[in-house]
C-alpha cells in the first residue's frame, strides 16, 4: 500500500522546460515568424 | 487548575491527519501559500489510502494546480488514471506556450474549474505560458543567427501573439514584458526606443523556485 502512494507521488516532471523547438507548435511558430520577416 | 493539553500532531490517528492536511492544503491553495499547500497536500496523498481512488482524485485535484503553479507538471499517466484529463490542454499548453490553448481550455472547463475554487490560480498560469512563448522565440532566433538571438523585437511577440488570435499592439506587450521581468520569469531590460527586449546572456529564463 504504501509502495502505491509513494507511486502516486512521484508521477510529475519538473524537468520538463527543454530546448527543443521541433514539435509541431514550434514549428508552426517558426513558419509564422519567418512569413513576417519576409514582409518588413 | 488544569492547563490545556498541547496536543502533538503525530499522536493522532493516521486518517485524521490526512483529512486535516487536505483541509488545510485547500484552505493554503486559497490563500495562495503554494509551498504550504503543496506540502500539506502532499502529505495527504502520500499517506491517504492508496485504494481509495475518489479520495486521491480529490487531494489531486488541488495538488495539480499548486504544483502546476511551482513549474512542475503531472505526467499523462496520472491525470488519465484518476479521470483529471480537464488538466491535459492546461499542461500542454504550459508545455508549448500555447496562449490559444491554455484560454480554451480554462473555457471549457469553466464551470468545473470555478466550482472546485482553482479557476484564478490556474489562470495565473498564463504569465508562465507567455514565458515559454518568449522562450521558444529566443531559440528560434538563436538557430538562426545566435549572435542577434537575445535582442527580441516586441513586433516580433506581436506577430507571434496575433498568430495565437490575441489581438494586442506593441504597447500592451511591451507591459506584459515588463511583467515577465517584474516577475522574474525573464531577465533582461528595454531598449524603449527601438521596441526591442534585451535579455540576459546568463539565464534569461530563470526558473520558478516554488516561492510563488
Amino acid at each position: 500500500d504504501e509502495k502505491e502512494g509513494k507511486e502516486t507521488a512521484q508521477q510529475w516532471e519538473d524537468d520538463w522546460d527543454d530546448d527543443d523547438v521541433n514539435d509541431d507548435f514550434s514549428l508552426q511558430l517558426k513558419k509564422e515568424l519567418e512569413n513576417n520577416t519576409e514582409k518588413s | 487548575i488544569e492547563t490545556a493539553r498541547i496536543f502533538d500532531f503525530e499522536e493522532f490517528p493516521v486518517r485524521d491527519k490526512v483529512t486535516y492536511m487536505y483541509y488545510t492544503g485547500r484552505l493554503e491553495v486559497f490563500n495562495e501559500n503554494f509551498s504550504a499547500a503543496d506540502h500539506k497536500l502532499s502529505y495527504a496523498l502520500t499517506h491517504c489510502n492508496p485504494h481509495s481512488e475518489a479520495n486521491i482524485r480529490m487531494i489531486l485535484k488541488y495538488l495539480i494546480p499548486v504544483k502546476l503553479s511551482v513549474g512542475i507538471l503531472p505526467k499523462n499517466s496520472l491525470l488519465e488514471k484518476y479521470n483529471l484529463v480537464e488538466y491535459s490542454n492546461v499542461v500542454q499548453a504550459l508545455k508549448r506556450g500555447d496562449l490559444r490553448l491554455l484560454r480554451h481550455a480554462l473555457q471549457e472547463h469553466e464551470d468545473g474549474f470555478l466550482r472546485s475554487g482553482v479557476y484564478l490560480v490556474l489562470e495565473k498560469l498564463e504569465l508562465q505560458v507567455y514565458q515559454r512563448l518568449v522562450k521558444k522565440i529566443y531559440i528560434i532566433q538563436k538557430q538562426k543567427d545566435p549572435s542577434k538571438a537575445h535582442q527580441i523585437k516586441l513586433e516580433v511577440i506581436v506577430k507571434a501573439l496575433k498568430w495565437l488570435e490575441m489581438d494586442m499592439d506593441v504597447d500592451e506587450v511591451e507591459c506584459i514584458m515588463s511583467i515577465l521581468i517584474y516577475k522574474n520569469l525573464v531577465k533582461g531590460y528595454f531598449a524603449h526606443k527601438s521596441k526591442v527586449v534585451v535579455l540576459s546572456k546568463q539565464d534569461p529564463f530563470p526558473k520558478l523556485n516554488g516561492q510563488n
